[in-house]
């Protein structure tokens, strides 16, 4: 008599926890965008293969930073040491950063000064790609171009080797450069809808390099719609980084535009979601006279033609 | 001494015999053709910009096949003989069990050392094949590189001798390809971690074979770069000499009163 009974209440509760389980799917597969993994968890074939795709595209992104410094390998500097105030080899031709950050790196293999090695340490340097780093060079950005765009054939959803790759594109200063990298960018974003650090990456393009700051205000908000639709704590780092470039450049878009009634709000915006960005907040503060000062073509005008979602 | 090296060459010449009926070497085949076939798909994202990337693909991929063949084939040697029972006839004769180990030792490198120049011939082809050009860091890479293969020979055959087949070669993978890593750990640990440690950290460098050091694949895959200073070969030499040895030392400690 009580087996059945145990069985029917065992399918009862199987019943039940089934019904129910759909209730748990906003909190086990929250809505929003999953960067690289649409095609992963849909089998486990699928899964290896982008494991095996974003391992290669991994290799080869670090690759190319070993072909930049022309063999030697760098690595970043640790918490520990930045906190001791070691400081990166810094470079002379990667001023403004579009590569990576030199004054955060140092050589993978210490100097003689700070190796204990002795002479296996002189072995080492004589055998790998090694030299001092200090105010290094890089050797020219393009060499590695086709590393990017394999990078990204292989993993069209490893968005640095976009960004980055559309800023190397970008470091020819010509209208061709600029060109190119626009459109290996609008081949990212077609790949990838919804990243915000793409989309900052073509509005710098625009605005930076270009100095068209019509074309780059929508690119920049429609970054910032993105990251509102998702919410912060959804994004990236590479995102998350993406969107405070955005806010950022958006409003030194909008005070150069003399759009401040849109300005004052975007900042605020924006530094409720970072409160401690330094820039955003000198905006915020700086005198109305100074900013109106600084667009002397001042012209309120309807916005342009929206930039167009994918 | 001569009568030494004579057994010596014998027990190689086995080695390497008995490697080929196994058709061992067919691996190393199969291994060059995928080499030539990956190298060939690479081309299809055509070449130019891509010579850099193609060399360091080839050292890669060469350091990497032959430290595998390497260790697989040294890892078995000694306990194949003790399994299949072979090992009786050659105690028997007159040889000592350190002449044993020294001859098979030398088999090993030899066997490592023909399938690793099977294999950068047919790299090179490959490479040749998209107008790579050759450089005289190549040649140095592939002296060295064979020199670091002795090494690699000596720690599998030293791991052989204290623990089962697979756990050798295990073992050998994990130090061999972990030394890199384990040195750069201690490099950066003695620079930020505890005065105390520092003769700890010294000790375990000096205990993990250096196998980086006869790797010139950075070298030889970017540009501009010469080959090694002469000094640096010869102490190489000196090094794998005295690591080898140690190693040889280690197994005749354990083979010379093991019962069989």
């Amino acid at each position: 008599m009580k087996t059945p009974l145990i069985v029917a209440v065992c399918c009862a509760l199987a019943f039940g926890s089934g019904y129910i389980a759909d209730g748990a799917r906003d909190e086990v597969r929250p809505k929003g965008r999953y960067s690289g993994l649409e095609a992963h968890e849909t089998s486990a074939g699928a899964s290896l293969l982008g494991q095996f795709r974003t391992s290669v595209s991994g290799w080869l992104w670090v690759r190319t930073d070993l072909y930049l410094h022309n063999g030697v390998a760098m690595r970043p500097l640790s918490e520990r040491e930045l906190e001791a105030g070691r400081v990166g080899v810094g470079s002379k031709d990667n001023t403004d950063g579009a590569l990576h950050d030199d004054s955060k790196i140092v050589t993978v293999i210490p100097s003689a000064e700070r190796d204990f090695r002795g002479v296996f340490g002189d072995i080492h340097r004589a055998t790998a790609a090694y030299k001092d780093m200090t105010n290094h060079g890089h050797n020219e950005p393009y060499s590695a171009l086709p590393l990017f765009r394999l990078m990204t054939w292989i993993d069209p959803h490893f968005i640095n080797g976009w960004t980055v790759g559309a800023a190397v594109l970008a470091m020819r200063r010509d209208e061709e450069g600029y060109r190119r990298a626009l459109e290996f960018l609008e081949e990212g974003l077609e790949k990838n809808p919804d990243s915000i650090a793409i989309l900052n990456q073509m509005g710098f393009t625009y605005v930076a390099r270009m100095h068209d700051l019509r074309k780059g205000m929508p690119v920049f908000e429609r970054a910032i719609r993105t990251g509102e639709t998702l919410g912060l704590a959804r994004l990236s780092e590479d995102d998350r980084d993406g969107l405070q470039q955005a806010y950022r450049w958006l409003a030194l878009v909008y005070r150069d535009r003399g759009m401040l009634e849109r300005m004052y709000p975007l900042v605020n915006q924006g530094l409720a979601l970072f409160p401690e960005d330094t820039i955003l907040a000198r905006i915020q503060q700086a005198p109305p006279l100074v900013l109106a000062r600084r667009a002397p073509e001042v012209k309120l005008e309807e916005p342009e033609e929206p930039f167009h979602d994918h | 001494m001569n009568q030494r090296w004579t057994t010596w060459r014998a027990l190689a010449r086995g080695v390497v015999l008995e490697t080929v009926r196994r058709k061992d070497l067919w691996v190393v085949g199969i291994l060059g053709f995928l080499i030539l076939v990956s190298a060939g798909a690479l081309g299809f994202f055509g070449f130019q910009g891509l010579e850099s990337f193609a060399k360091d693909l080839a050292s890669t991929v060469l350091g990497g096949l032959s430290t595998i063949l390497a260790i697989v084939t040294t890892a078995r040697l000694m306990p194949d003989e003790i399994k299949n029972r072979t090992l009786y006839p050659l105690i028997a004769r007159p040889i000592s069990r350190f002449d044993l180990l020294m001859g098979k030792l030398l088999g090993a490198i030899v066997v490592s050392w023909i399938a690793f120049l099977i294999l950068t011939a047919l790299t090179a082809c490959a490479l040749m094949l998209f107008g790579v050009q050759f450089e005289p860091v190549m040649a140095q890479y592939v002296l060295l590189r064979m020199m670091g293969i002795v090494v690699i020979c000596s720690v599998t055959l030293m791991f052989s001798m204290l623990m089962t087949p697979s756990a050798a070669t295990t073992m050998s993978f994990v130090i061999i390809f972990g030394s890199g890593m384990i040195t750069q750990a201690l490099v950066m640990a003695y620079e930020s971690g505890e005065v105390a440690m520092r003769p700890l950290f010294k000790a375990i460098h000096l205990m993990v074979p250096q196998v980086g050091l006869f790797d010139l694949g950075g070298r030889a895959a970017n540009t501009s770069w010469g080959p090694a200073p002469l000094w640096v070969v010869g102490t190489l030499a000196a090094y794998m000499a005295c690591y080898a040895a140690a190693m040889l030392a280690l197994s005749w400690g354990k083979f010379r009163n093991q019962a069989v």
